[in-house]
């Protein structure tokens, strides 16, 4: 049997940079579109050999904003993939999408390109915050596109919340809620509004032109945000991600459990053979370079485990101890003696069933960072 | 015979902090010649880099430099002496090498608390002083205030004194006339038995200890057995010499000379400060006096930050007390910290020194509890106790009394801060013994207070009442009877024993709220919420809390932010290093020295 593994595309266009973006995008090349999925292609050929051992279980378009990509240009990429490559019959496809570049005719040719999950970046539905956060779109344009996509047949539709935005309330929070609950979505991803270094938000809030909400208002929204997702039957599956029965996100799930990624484009990221390594950032590099692997870093016995038990304690199933055991050959309870008894002790992390949970996700950094 | 020595001046320079010393002792080297220009780096006799970070001196090299004066070649040995408080008796077994004293004062300042001290030290060892004004070169030079105020406050003649400035280099040679003219010369007998001073020490990789000596009689040469009158111990000498300032290998010391000496001595603790050398062959009667066995005063506990260095702070502790024998330790255990050591130091700066220096050159993250002094306690079957770490105080039910150490503080400041001055002196529990106005720009105020009311920041706290003006010295005095009380603290209910304390009892409360709130701020928020108590004998008389975080990054996870993540962890991890976990509180190292830093 064939290894799986998943691949990640990412397309660094966008129509306009928001706010609190630290990811590799561009808005002023679009004219190089064509050249940049070439490349790609290229850079896909080079994995051939890899790629012939392994069947491609998930893609993920990623970006940017790949849905403001000529749909045309899309369908040929994964055309070459499936074309080339051995990809899974039900392989999960996913393209991120955002509302005001989601038409009719790019959901239909999409669907025909074997697309089947959109994720769609709402992230607040009152145009004041879209506006600010310099979103391309009003809340109005996401409640067409969505349409646009279940009329093109799409089942599988998530859609990406922020939480800790500026004056934001739990009210806020859970009217939104309740919105997308009743289009009927399949998963939902509420992530903490990160301030990140480089970004405009970032020099907004370190000269306090902007104060964000405190960490304890961002508990409540996140906690509140987590009861009112369940309530519509959105389960926790991950820190930040919910989805209705069997429509959890099967690509990033991978990551999670740590399996093999091939990334492609720029700035993309593997995990390969062992290794880590990235692309390069600098986009004409990218564009008219050979292809280089850059910051290489080979696993070891250290690093492995210590990603296996950051990862898999960010899933709401927890760390499988007995996998653990055997893929690492030791014995956890005994090797994290100490940390366990002092987690268990303060009701921080659980053990059920031959996995180890922690009880408070508020908390998670500190207590992954307990087992390094 | 007698005319070998006419030619020798043995003397050092004393002086108040930043009044000149070290700069001076560059300009002699330079200006006789003893080294060129290009290879002397400033201050060349402070040679541990701390001490020139600091500007302070803490071991002394003595350095050989020639000068002719009227057609005459003279020899002229530079003692240099450490300039703090910590270090009087170091500074005592120097001054008693030399004939001759200069004191320097600065034009601007005049005298200081330290002038004053080392003055009397000078003269408690009979040498001759001979006063210099220095920094003649600032605006704010008054040369002839400076010459009275060191007749009027020291008593001694200062009119003829050479006006300097040894920054710029003005007068040096009057100085250096001065030496020679006003310094009397060694007058030692050459045939009679060895004798020779031992005044300081350190460890040689290659030649073991290597002791800074004073021939007084006798001579001494490579082969010679022999005798340190007070250690008893015999060794056969491999090298004399002197230093120029780096080391010169002679064939002989001979009395009157001061130099080096070398036997294959493993341990510089065998060759203590103020012992005598004498041959074992025939050996003198009688040691010369004033040596006495150094004590420690202040105490702290020092614990490896990271458990398991603990054999690596041992063996550190162990090299430097090769070079340092008034460094003291012993192994001690805290159910907080683990394995540490109790250390015993001549004083704060000596304290700081030690720890930074176990940082700095061993690479050691230590965690420091908060200095102590060493207190008598006397318990109800009659027997006393040394007792220097508040853990090992026994139960108050069996204690009859404690006595505390208090000191003779002199402080010197101008009269405008001398009610704050006082004011900080009451709160620290002073006994006013002497005012005295110096002149109408100084006061000098005299007090006894305990020992442990100034080791910690009393003196940044003095020096931010008098706007950095008041200058201070002291010396131990006796034990005292006081009512002390041991403080507890508790985080989340359990007694840390490594932030316990000893404090006088009518500021318990005080002190107990304080070092809460203190703790409060240093300990950072957990994944739980952590109860800070003070607490004497069970009762609790403060409490703070510190809240449980509530969230840490919810942030998404995604392929290329996995070793991202696992980096920042990992550095989060070792963030935790600097920390020490008590119970399942992680507290800070810096918390346990800080919990003393109170501003009054």
């Amino acid at each position: 049997m064939k290894k799986n593994i998943s691949l990640y595309i990412h397309i660094p266009f966008c129509k306009s940079k928001c706010l609190y973006c630290g990811f590799c995008s561009f808005c002023d090349k679009g004219e190089y579109v064509l050249k940049y999925i070439q490349k790609v292609k290229q850079e896909l050929a080079l994995y051939e050999k890899i790629l012939k051992d392994r069947t491609i279980q998930t893609i993920y378009i990623g970006g940017g904003t790949p849905s403001i990509v000529d749909a045309f240009l899309i369908k040929d990429m994964l055309s070459f993939i499936y074309d080339n490559f051995n990809v899974e019959k039900n392989a999960e496809i996913s393209i991120e999408a955002n509302p005001d570049s989601i038409t009719q005719e790019k959901a239909i040719m999409w669907k025909e390109s074997k697309i089947n999950r959109v994720s769609v970046g709402l992230q607040s539905n009152k145009n004041e915050t879209l506006k600010f956060l310099k979103r391309p779109h009003t809340f109005d344009d996401y409640l067409k596109a969505i349409k646009s996509l279940k009329q093109a047949g799409f089942k599988n539709i998530n859609t990406d919340i922020l939480l800790g935005l500026l004056n934001q309330t739990e009210d806020d929070i859970k009217s939104l809620i309740k919105i997308l609950a009743e289009l009927n979505l399949t998963h939902i991803s509420a992530y903490g509004l990160m301030v990140e270094e480089g970004t405009a938000l970032f020099d907004f809030v370190k000269s306090k032109k902007i104060i964000l909400p405190s960490e304890e208002i961002s508990v409540n929204l996140y906690n509140t945000a987590s009861k009112e997702l369940k309530k519509y039957g959105y389960n926790r599956y991950e820190i930040s991600n919910f989805s209705k029965p069997n429509f959890e996100c099967k690509h990033n799930l991978n990551y999670w459990q740590r399996g093999e990624f091939l990334g492609v484009g720029l700035s993309s990221y593997s995990f390969l053979l062992g290794e880590h390594f990235e692309n390069t950032h600098n986009f004409f590099e990218y564009l008219n370079s050979g292809f280089k692997r850059l910051n290489i870093e080979k696993e070891t016995p250290k690093t492995a485990m210590e990603e296996v038990i950051m990862l898999s304690l960010r899933l709401e199933s927890g760390l499988d101890i007995i996998a653990f055991n055997k893929m690492f050959n030791v014995n956890f309870l005994e090797k994290f003696d100490t940390q366990i008894k002092k987690l268990l002790s303060n009701n921080l992390i659980e053990i059920k069933d031959n996995h180890l949970k922690i009880v408070d996700f508020e908390v998670s950094n500190m207590i992954i960072s307990e087992f390094f | 015979m007698a005319q070998r020595q006419q030619f020798i001046r043995n003397f050092c320079i004393v002086a108040h902090i930043d009044h000149g010393k070290s700069t001076l002792a560059d300009r002699l080297i330079e200006k006789t010649g003893t080294l060129a220009k290009r290879d002397m780096s400033e201050q060349l006799l402070d040679s541990m880099d701390l001490e020139k970070e600091r500007g302070i001196t803490i071991k002394l090299a003595p350095t050989r430099m020639k000068y002719t004066k009227d057609g005459q070649e003279y020899i002229l040995n530079l003692i240099d002496t450490p300039g703090h408080v910590d270090f009087t008796y170091e500074v005592s077994r120097s001054l008693a090498a030399c004939e001759g004293a200069i004191l320097i004062v600065d034009a601007g300042q005049g005298v200081e608390a330290q002038t004053l001290a080392n003055a009397y030290l000078a003269l408690d060892n009979n040498l001759e002083i001979l006063p210099v004004i220095n920094k003649i070169d600032l605006p704010s030079a008054d040369v002839l205030k400076a010459k009275q105020e060191i007749e009027d406050v020291i008593g001694i003649p200062a009119m003829h004194a050479p006006a300097i400035s040894a920054k710029e280099g003005i007068n040096i040679d009057k100085v250096l006339d001065g030496i020679i003219d006003e310094f009397p010369s060694p007058k030692g007998d050459e045939n009679a038995p060895l004798k020779c001073l031992i005044f300081d020490s350190y460890y040689d990789n290659f030649k073991g200890a290597v002791c800074m000596i004073r021939v007084f009689d006798g001579s001494v040469k490579a082969g010679d057995k022999i005798r340190f009158m007070h250690t008893q111990k015999d060794f056969e000498v491999t090298e004399v010499g002197y230093f120029t300032p780096n080391t010169q290998k002679a064939d002989v010391l001979l009395a009157g000379e001061v130099g080096y000496l070398c036997a294959s001595i493993k341990k510089v603790a065998d060759t203590q400060v103020g012992d005598t050398i004498t041959s074992a062959t025939n050996p003198t009667k009688k040691a010369l006096a004033g040596y006495k066995k150094v004590q420690p005063v202040v105490f702290s506990g020092i614990f490896p930050a990271d458990g398991s260095k603990f054999n690596e702070l041992k063996d550190a502790l162990e090299k430097l007390k090769l070079n340092d024998s008034s460094l003291d330790y012993t192994s001690e255990n805290s159910t907080a910290l683990g394995f540490g050591f109790r250390c015993g130091f001549l004083g704060l700066l000596h304290m700081e020194v030690i720890q930074e220096r176990l940082e700095r050159e061993y690479g050691l993250d230590i965690i420091t509890t908060a200095p102590g002094v060493n207190y008598h306690v006397y318990k109800t079957d009659g027997t006393m106790l040394d007792i220097s770490n508040p853990s090992n105080l026994p139960d108050p039910s069996n204690i009859s009394k404690i006595e505390e150490p208090y000191v003779l503080m002199h402080i010197f400041t101008p009269p405008e801060y001398m009610g704050s001055v006082m004011e900080l002196c009451q709160l620290r529990r002073g006994e006013s013994v002497d005012v005295q106005y110096i002149d109408d720009k100084r006061v000098k105020l005299v007090y006894n207070i305990p020992l442990n009311e100034i080791i910690y920041d009393f003196f940044d706290n003095l020096k931010s009442r008098t706007k950095g003006y008041a200058s201070l010295d002291y010396e131990i005095s006796d034990y005292r009877p006081s009512d002390l009380v041991k403080l507890d603290i508790l985080l989340k209910g359990e007694v840390c024993d490594a932030l316990s304390l000893i404090v006088f009892k009518g500021r318990a409360q005080e002190r107990g709220r304080q070092i809460a709130e203190k703790l409060k701020e240093a300990i950072p928020r957990q994944q739980f919420e952590v109860p800070i108590q003070a607490a004497i004998g069970g009762k609790v008389i403060a409490r703070e809390t510190v809240k449980a975080v509530r969230k840490d990054v919810l942030a998404k996870c995604y392929g290329g932010d996995i070793t991202r993540k696992r980096k920042l962890l990992e550095k989060q991890k070792e963030g935790k290093k600097r920390m020490r976990t008590l119970g399942s509180v992680e507290v800070p190292s810096e918390a346990f020295i800080n919990i003393l830093k109170i501003d009054n």
